[in-house]
């Protein structure tokens, strides 16, 4: 069965690279423009991943990971999240929110499969 | 990747405007925590896009930009004028690097160096952020040949709350070499007591693999916090982890199988943590629970529909003239639905090729501050009716003209603060841009509270360059009106930013390409209010077909106000080409004379009274055929010196109808017979 991952990123185009990368690889990709809309998708859907930007309008990143966690249906579900390389203050604050793993922008289709890979099969 | 960077383009575009409005916003209000980090996240965005599109440069930029926010929002230093208008150059010089082709012109070059370096310098003022920078890891050099590990790894409990999967885990691990796990369970919990999401195994792996201590490393990147790892170069060849010997000499580890109770109980505890029990909805739900929002659709696409409207409009007519020959009743049932059907077709896809006004407004609220800046004048720029609605044609072509109208009030009509406030206005000049709807029409109002124009100075202008004669009697109107003849220029010192007379004759031509007016008002040492009228539309309008010999012409309905009907005889023996109608005088154009049509001149001719502004004049014309959807196609380059038709269209049968351009034609009559203009 292919896995489902969602998305969340208000930039259209990260969306698009992101999306059509892990569609060639196999997966059902559903996206969000920020952490409400992703929480939309989040209703009993078989979710195998979520992948989400930090920095978004409405619900941020931070605050998706935490309402994914302490949902009852989701809590186990991965979440990678997508940073730059300066910010390791985030990174440390999306962990202890619960995130399973990061992708460091700029990335490219290698480098977005292996995180994926790390943590969905 | 190619059609993603076109994405990342428009993207950026987007993204740009946004920082543009956010940063003069914040110009004015400093303190504003949610706009400082609303900027910081927009440049955040459009650093990491730009590094992975391949514009390192702008990436870099970028970068170096965010910092200064960063530290702004940390408040660690204040907001200082230096840094709004740094950034302002900036979105402009970023501007510039998007164009790919420019990014290698010698200026913008300069331009990159320069910004740079005052960016850095302002960074550079705060030294605690040196320390911030990451530090480069060094990789071990054990790279490049075989070593055997030990791996001694203990995660924590709850490992698997953050959705890790240490079977993956160990499977990447044993990827990189050769090696095997074992898994110890002394911890492990009798099965009463057992958390299911809870991982009490730890495990010892040994691995021979040519990949560096750092590689391995990375394998736990993501639970890097979540377990104790001890990595030990036990042997620097792999053979004594092949030979049964280092088995016996790893003994005291317990030997489980892969597929064991263990593993088993785990993945199951896993499974269930990562995936809902009663998840089992189709991803049909998904599509219907999305939101109705807002589309992005290139404008070749709109254009492409746009004509293809118009191409069915034109065929439709065709249809109705058509039907209405055949004298067949289903048939002209059918017709006539079409027509309706055709027409609302043609009001809904203007309606979506209808941008506001507002898309405008930052390009214009920059310009006010930039030259404010430079010509040391304060103005408040105001829009009003920001959302209404114009053709983004029209939109596009109007920037332009607007822009070259506030420079002019920027720099002839705003007077220096200590001028105003002689004459009694506050220091701060104002511009405020109006826009509303107004019947098939759009005004746009310009107005400002500067000096107005002095007709005097005009008509001295005027005459000293030969435009008008001494002896023309002019209204204040048309003294206005002559700032828009090619090589005007009342600016008494030729500035950088306008007075060189090749301003306001091409703003009245690019707005008489749009098929819309300008009309100038304006009172001395009070201000000035500069009007542009214009169609909704450029490419169908509801127009009145008439006819004229055998030739048929269409008037747009938007200027029609009246019909009558008049025995030639009336037309023969007037006096001073006036006509009465209901009582009222009214001047006219015989359109038999001006368009040198002088056979079979029919016994009672139609009038059309149309109006103009403040303007009303008859039209004479043989017959009226009907209302029709006119699609406005160019005249070519041949005629295009013929003011009086703005457009042609195709009828029905395939013919060609002229469409008059009604403001034209009531400018033109009211010079030849100045006197008789009648003005209401």
């Amino acid at each position: 069965m292919k896995k489902t991952i969602l998305i969340a990123d208000d930039s259209e185009s990260v969306r698009e690279v992101v999306s059509f990368t892990l569609e060639n690889a196999g997966y059902n990709v559903l996206s969000s423009v920020d952490g409400e809309d992703a929480m939309k998708h989040l209703n009993g859907l078989d979710i195998h991943l979520v992948v989400t930007d930090l920095h978004m309008p409405k619900m941020d990143g931070i605050s998706l990971i935490r309402e994914i966690r302490s949902s009852e249906h989701y809590k186990g579900v991965p979440i990678l999240f997508l940073t730059t390389e300066s910010q390791n203050s985030k990174k440390e604050e999306a962990k202890i929110a619960g995130a399973t793993g990061w992708i460091v922008k700029p990335f490219m289709a290698d480098k977005l499969l292996s995180a994926v890979q790390k943590v969905i099969r | 990747m190619d059609l993603f960077k076109v994405k990342f383009l428009n993207e950026a575009a987007d993204l740009i405007n946004n920082l543009e409005e956010s940063v003069l916003s914040l110009e004015n209000n400093r303190e504003d925590g949610a706009l400082i980090e609303q900027i910081f996240r927009v440049m955040h965005t459009f650093k990491g896009n730009s590094n992975m599109f391949g514009f390192d440069k702008i990436g870099e930029f970028t970068h170096h930009l965010e910092t200064i926010y960063d530290l702004v929002r940390a408040k660690k230093i204040l907001l200082s004028q230096e840094i709004v208008n740094i950034t302002l150059f900036s979105v402009d010089h970023i501007k510039n690097l998007l164009k790919e082709d420019k990014e290698q012109n010698g200026e913008v070059l300069a331009m990159h160096t320069h910004l740079l370096s005052a960016i850095k310098e302002i960074i550079g003022k705060f030294d605690e952020n040196k320390i911030e920078h990451t530090v480069t890891n060094l990789t071990d050099l054990t790279g490049g040949k075989m070593n055997t590990f030990h791996i001694s790894f203990q995660p924590n409990k709850d490992i698997l709350i953050r959705g890790n999967n240490i079977f993956y885990l160990l499977d990447d691990l044993l990827a990189l070499g050769e090696g095997k796990a074992f898994p110890k369970i002394g911890n492990l919990p009798g099965a009463h007591e057992a958390d299911f999401t809870s991982c009490y195994l730890e495990w010892d792996i040994f691995l021979a693999t040519s990949e560096s201590e750092s590689t391995i490393k990375e394998v736990f990147m993501f639970v890097e916090g979540e377990c104790e790892l001890k990595i030990t170069c036990i042997s620097k060849d792999c053979n004594s982890f092949k030979e049964d010997k280092f088995f016996k000499e790893a003994s005291g580890f317990t030997l489980f199988s892969n597929n064991s109770v263990v593993e088993n109980l785990l993945k199951q505890a896993n499974e269930k943590a990562s995936m809902p029990a009663d998840a089992k909805l189709s991803s049909k739900t998904v599509l219907s629970n999305k939101e109705a929002s807002n589309i992005k659709v290139s404008s070749d696409k709109l254009d492409e529909l746009m004509s293809l409207v118009s191409e069915l409009v034109t065929t439709q007519a065709r249809l109705s003239q058509f039907s209405e020959e055949s004298k067949n009743t289903e048939l002209n049932v059918i017709a006539e639905n079409i027509e309706k059907i055709s027409r609302r077709l043609r009001d809904n896809t203007f309606n979506i090729c209808l941008v506001p006004i507002g898309s405008m407004h930052t390009r214009f609220k920059r310009l006010v501050r930039d030259l404010g800046n430079e010509l040391n004048k304060e103005v408040n720029f105001k829009v009003e009716g920001a959302e209404t609605e114009l053709d983004k044609t029209i939109v596009e072509n109007l920037t332009d003209p607007l822009l070259h109208i506030i420079r002019n009030s920027m720099d002839h009509g705003i007077e220096k603060a200590e001028d105003r406030i002689k004459s009694g206005k506050p220091a701060n000049g104002s511009i405020l841009l109006r826009a509303y709807n107004s019947g098939a029409n759009v005004h746009i109002e310009i107005i400002d509270d500067g000096a107005g124009l002095d007709p005097e100075k005009i008509k001295h202008k005027a005459l000293e360059k030969s435009l008008i004669n001494e002896e023309d009697k002019l209204s204040k109107k048309e003294i206005f009106d002559l700032i828009f003849l090619p090589g005007f220029s009342t600016a008494e010192t030729v500035t950088g930013i306008s007075g060189r007379g090749v301003g306001m004759d091409v703003v009245s031509r690019n707005i008489k390409d749009l098929r819309g007016d300008i009309v100038v008002e304006s009172t001395l040492g009070e201000g000035t209010k500069i009007t542009i009228i214009l169609p909704l539309t450029l490419s169908i309008i509801d127009g009145l077909l008439v006819k004229i010999e055998h030739t048929h012409f269409i008037i747009p309905l938007s200027a029609v106000e009246k019909c009558y009907e008049v025995k030639h005889e009336v037309f023969e023996n007037n006096f001073k080409e006036l006509i009465i109608l209901d009582g009222e005088q009214y001047p006219y154009l015989y359109l038999r004379d001006e368009f040198n049509l002088k056979n079979n001149t029919p016994t009672i001719e139609q009038v059309i009274v149309v109006k103009n502004n403040d303007k009303q004049i008859g039209i004479s014309v043989d017959s009226i055929v009907g209302e029709y959807q006119a699609v406005l196609k160019p005249l070519g380059k041949l005629y295009r010196s013929v003011q009086t038709i703005s457009g042609a269209t195709i009828l029905g049968d395939g013919s060609v109808a002229l469409v008059m351009d009604i403001n034209q034609m009531i400018k033109q009559h009211s010079i030849q017979y100045k006197e008789l203009a009648y003005e209401k």
